[in-house]
C-alpha cells in the first residue's frame, strides 16, 4: 500500500513534467518580440541618441499598427526596450548587459560611436544576440578579429565607404572648380586639409582618405592632418595649423556637436574661408541650427537629410517618416534616426523570415536577408548584408548648404552624383583657395 | 622654422583659454582659502552660469556681456544656498565627506540641468561675431579682446574688494587664520557663505565667456574644466590667487602649444605633465608656501 502511494506520487510528478514538456511548442509562439535599442540618451551624444530611439519608436508603432510581425501565420507585436549607453564605454557595457541578461531581448538595434559600440561587442558576442548596428560607422565593428562578430550586422555606411566617396567627390568636382576659379592647370595638386576626432571613427576616415588617394593615384595632396579628442569644443589651434598649410578644402571627421563649432570657429575666428566637407552624421537639425550663416557653401556627405530628399520613389517614404516623427516629437529625424528606423524593420523582417526567436536562426535570417529598401537608397534597391563582413550597401550623395536669411539657418541641396543632383556645386564668392 | 605669426596666434588662443581657467580656478581657490573645502562640483557652477546666461539671452536678446552680471548675481545666490545646505553641515568633519558630497552634487546638478534645459548641446551667437581687430601681424576677433578685458576687469574688481573693503579684509583674515579671525570677532560663517558665493559667481563668469566665445555647452561641460582648475590651483599654490592667475595662463598656453606641436590628443595631457614636474620640483606649487 505504501509503495502504491509512492508510485502514484511519482507518476503524478512525472505527468506534471510531461505536461510541461508538451507545452513547450506553445511557448514558441511568443507574446511579443523584444528588441533592445542601444542609444545615447544622455551625455554628449544625446542629441543623436534620442533621435535614434525616437525613430525606432516610430518604426515599432508602424509595425504594431499593422498587427505586428507575421509569425507562423499570426501577428506578434514588437516591444522596444531602450538601453542608454550614456555616451560612454562603461555606459554601453551596462546597457548591453542589462538588455541581454535582464530584459532578455531577442535582438539588438542601434549603437552610436564606434568607440562606445565596440566596447560592448564582447558581451553581444558572448551571448550570441543578433545585433543590427545602425550608428557606429567604423569598419572595425564587423571587421575586428579579436572577438566573434558573426552575430553583428552593420546597417550604416562605414568610414571606408563614405571616406572614399567624399574623396572621390573632391577629386571629380571640387578640384576642377578650384582650378577653374584660379585659372590653374588641370594637373595642379589639390591641397586638402583633414581634421578628425581621435577615435576609431575619425581615424577610420583618415585611413579611408589616405587609402583612396593612394589606391586611385589621385592628384590630391594632404597638406595638414590634425586630430582632436572626442567632445572637444575649442578647435582654434588645430584650425590655425590647417590655415597655415593653405588648403583648398578641409574634410572634417567629427560628430555634429563638434562639427558645427569647428566650422563656425574656422570661418569666424580663424578666417579660414574655404570649403568644409562634413561626414554624414552631421546631417542633423541641431547642426544646421548651430551652424547658422557659417554653413554657407559647405558640403555634407549624406544618405538621409532632415531638409532634403532625392527625387524619386523614396521621397514619399522619407516624407512619411519625417512627418510621423515630427507629429510625435515636434522635430525632424536625422540620418542615424533613419538607419535605426530601418534597423527595427530589418529586425522584424529577420524574425518573420526565421519564424522563430531562436537567435542562431534569426542570425541566419539576417545573413539571407533580401528586403526592399525602406527609406534610404540602397545599392540595387534592396537591403542585404555582404557575405564577408555583414555590411549593407548604401547609395550616398553630396549636399551643398546655402544660407537662408529668413530662417537664419543653412539648408542643403543635393549636388552629386549626377543621377540625384538638383543643382551644381558652386564655389562661393568669398572662397579663398590655397597656394596657387 | 616656425612662422612667428602662427606662434603668436597660438599664444593668443592660449591666453583666451587661460582667461576661462583663471576665473574658474580663482573662484575655487577663494573657496578653498576661506573654507578649506574640496569642491569637485565647482565645474557645475560654470555650467549653470552658462545656462543662466543663455536662457536670459534667448528670452531677452540682451547683450551676453551685460548678462554676465545677472548670471554672476544668480550664482552668488545659488552658491550661498549650496554652502548653507550642503557644505556647512559637514564643515570640519572629514575630507572624505567633502569629496563624496561634492561628487554627489556633480550628478545632482548635471541631471537637474538636463531636466530643466535638456541635455542636448546648445550655442549662442555673440553680437560681435565676425568683427575683427588688426593687432600687429594678427587679425583678432573682437570677442576675444572683450573676453580678456572682462576677465581683467573681474580680477581687478576682486583684488580691490579683497584689498580695500572691510569684508574683503575679513575674508583674507579668515583665509589666513580661521581661529584667529574668530577670536577677533569676525563672523567666519558669513565669510564662508560670501566666499562660496563669490567663487560660484566667478565660475558663472567663466561659463558666460565660454558660451559667448562660440563654444557649445551642455549639462556635462563642467567636469573637465573643474579637474583642470584643481590642477591649476595645485600648480599655482593652494589658496594663492596670483598662483591661480599664472597657473591658468600657463595651462592655456601649454595646452594650445601642445595641440599645435604634438597634436590635439596631447592637449589635456600636457597640463598634468606640467603639474607633475612642478610638484616634483616644488611640492607647494609655484606660489604656495609650506604649511598651506
Amino acid at each position: 500500500m505504501k509503495y502504491s502511494a509512492l508510485f502514484i506520487i511519482i507518476l503524478f510528478i512525472a505527468a506534471l513534467f510531461v505536461g510541461c514538456t508538451q507545452q513547450a511548442p506553445v511557448s514558441e509562439q511568443p507574446q511579443e518580440i523584444k528588441i533592445g535599442v542601444i542609444a545615447s540618451l544622455t551625455g554628449p551624444a544625446s542629441n543623436v541618441g534620442k533621435n535614434m530611439w525616437q525613430s525606432a519608436q516610430v518604426a515599432a508603432d508602424e509595425i504594431n499598427a499593422n498587427g505586428g510581425v507575421l509569425f507562423k501565420g499570426s501577428k506578434v507585436p514588437i516591444r522596444l526596450i531602450v538601453g542608454d549607453d550614456e555616451s560612454t564605454q562603461q555606459g554601453g557595457q551596462k546597457a548591453a548587459t542589462q538588455l541581454i541578461t535582464s530584459d532578455k531581448v531577442d535582438l539588438l538595434v542601434g549603437g552610436y560611436s564606434s568607440a562606445v559600440t565596440s566596447s560592448y561587442e564582447q558581451t553581444v558576442a558572448e551571448y550570441k544576440v543578433p545585433f543590427v548596428v545602425t550608428g557606429a560607422s567604423s569598419p572595425i565593428i564587423t571587421h575586428r578579429t579579436d572577438i566573434d562578430t558573426s552575430y553583428i550586422f552593420h546597417h550604416c555606411p562605414t568610414t571606408d565607404s563614405y571616406g572614399m566617396y567624399t574623396t572621390t567627390f573632391i577629386d571629380q568636382v571640387i578640384r576642377s572648380a578650384v582650378n577653374k576659379k584660379i585659372g590653374a592647370a588641370a594637373d595642379r595638386p589639390f591641397r586638402l586639409g583633414l581634421i578628425y576626432q581621435d577615435t576609431a571613427f575619425g581615424k577610420g576616415v583618415q585611413t579611408a582618405v589616405n587609402d583612396t588617394i593612394t589606391k586611385n593615384n589621385l592628384n590630391i595632396q594632404l597638406v595638414s592632418q590634425q586630430s582632436f579628442k572626442m567632445g572637444e569644443s575649442d578647435f582654434r589651434t588645430p584650425l590655425t595649423s590647417i590655415k597655415a598649410a593653405k588648403p583648398d578644402a578641409v574634410y572634417i571627421a567629427a560628430f555634429p556637436n563638434e562639427g558645427a563649432p569647428l566650422i563656425s570657429q574656422a570661418r569666424r575666428d580663424i578666417g579660414l574661408n574655404t570649403i568644409f566637407l562634413s561626414v554624414e552624421n552631421n546631417d542633423n537639425a541641431q547642426f544646421y541650427k548651430d551652424l547658422g550663416q557659417y554653413g554657407e557653401g559647405s558640403i555634407i556627405e549624406s544618405r538621409f537629410s532632415p531638409y532634403t530628399a532625392p527625387a524619386g520613389a523614396l521621397a514619399d517614404s522619407q516624407s512619411k517618416f519625417k512627418n510621423s516623427y515630427n507629429a510625435r516629437f515636434g522635430a525632424f529625424p536625422d540620418m542615424m534616426g533613419a538607419s535605426t528606423y530601418e534597423g527595427v524593420y530589418i529586425a522584424a523582417k529577420a524574425v518573420e523570415n526565421a519564424g522563430t526567436t531562436d537567435k542562431a536562426t534569426v542570425r541566419q535570417a539576417l545573413i539571407d536577408l533580401n528586403m526592399p529598401q525602406v527609406i534610404e537608397a540602397m545599392n540595387g534597391g534592396t537591403i542585404s548584408f555582404s557575405k564577408d563582413f555583414r555590411e549593407s550597401q548604401f547609395d550616398l550623395w553630396m549636399e551643398q548648404l546655402a544660407y537662408n536669411q529668413t530662417i537664419g539657418e543653412s539648408r542643403p541641396t543635393i549636388v552629386w552624383p549626377d543621377n540625384l543632383k538638383v543643382t551644381d556645386f558652386v564655389l562661393p564668392d568669398w572662397y579663398q583657395p590655397g597656394s596657387p | 622654422m616656425y612662422d612667428l605669426g602662427i606662434l603668436l596666434q597660438i599664444v593668443f588662443w592660449g591666453l583666451y583659454a587661460g582667461c576661462i581657467y583663471i576665473l574658474l580656478a580663482t573662484g575655487l581657490n577663494l573657496i578653498f582659502g576661506v573654507m578649506k573645502i574640496v569642491n569637485f562640483a565647482h565645474g557645475e557652477f560654470l555650467m549653470i552660469g552658462a545656462y543662466v546666461t543663455a536662457t536670459i539671452f534667448f528670452l531677452t536678446g540682451f547683450n551676453p556681456y551685460v548678462i554676465i552680471l545677472l548670471s554672476m548675481l544668480a550664482l552668488i545666490g545659488i552658491g550661498a544656498v549650496v554652502e548653507r545646505l550642503c557644505f556647512r553641515p559637514i564643515l570640519g568633519t572629514s575630507k572624505l565627506n567633502e569629496i563624496f558630497l561634492s561628487i554627489g552634487l556633480i550628478y545632482v546638478f548635471q541631471n537637474g540641468a538636463a531636466m530643466i534645459w535638456g541635455d542636448e548641446w546648445q550655442s549662442i551667437k555673440s553680437p560681435y561675431a565676425g568683427i575683427t581687430v588688426p593687432l600687429g601681424s594678427l587679425t583678432i576677433p573682437l570677442d576675444y579682446i572683450i573676453i580678456m578685458g572682462v576677465t581683467a576687469a573681474i580680477l581687478c574688481g576682486l583684488y580691490l574688494f579683497l584689498k580695500n573693503t572691510k569684508t574683503g579684509r575679513e575674508m583674507r583674515a579668515t583665509s589666513q587664520n580661521r581661529k584667529g579671525a574668530m577670536l577677533v570677532g569676525i563672523n567666519v560663517e558669513r565669510m564662508d557663505i560670501l566666499s562660496f558665493g563669490i567663487g560660484c559667481a566667478l565660475a558663472a563668469a567663466a561659463g558666460t565667456l565660454w558660451v559667448v566665445s562660440g563654444q557649445v555647452f551642455n549639462p556635462y561641460m563642467g567636469s573637465i574644466p573643474a579637474i583642470k582648475a584643481f590642477a591649476i590651483i595645485i600648480l599655482g599654490g593652494l589658496g594663492s590667487i596670483p598662483g591661480a592667475i599664472i597657473g591658468g595662463l600657463l595651462y592655456g598656453i601649454a595646452e594650445n602649444g601642445a595641440a599645435y606641436f604634438l597634436g590635439g590628443v596631447w592637449k589635456d595631457a600636457i597640463s598634468f605633465i606640467i603639474l607633475i614636474i612642478v610638484l616634483v620640483i616644488r611640492p607647494t606649487g609655484l606660489f604656495g608656501e609650506s604649511g598651506e
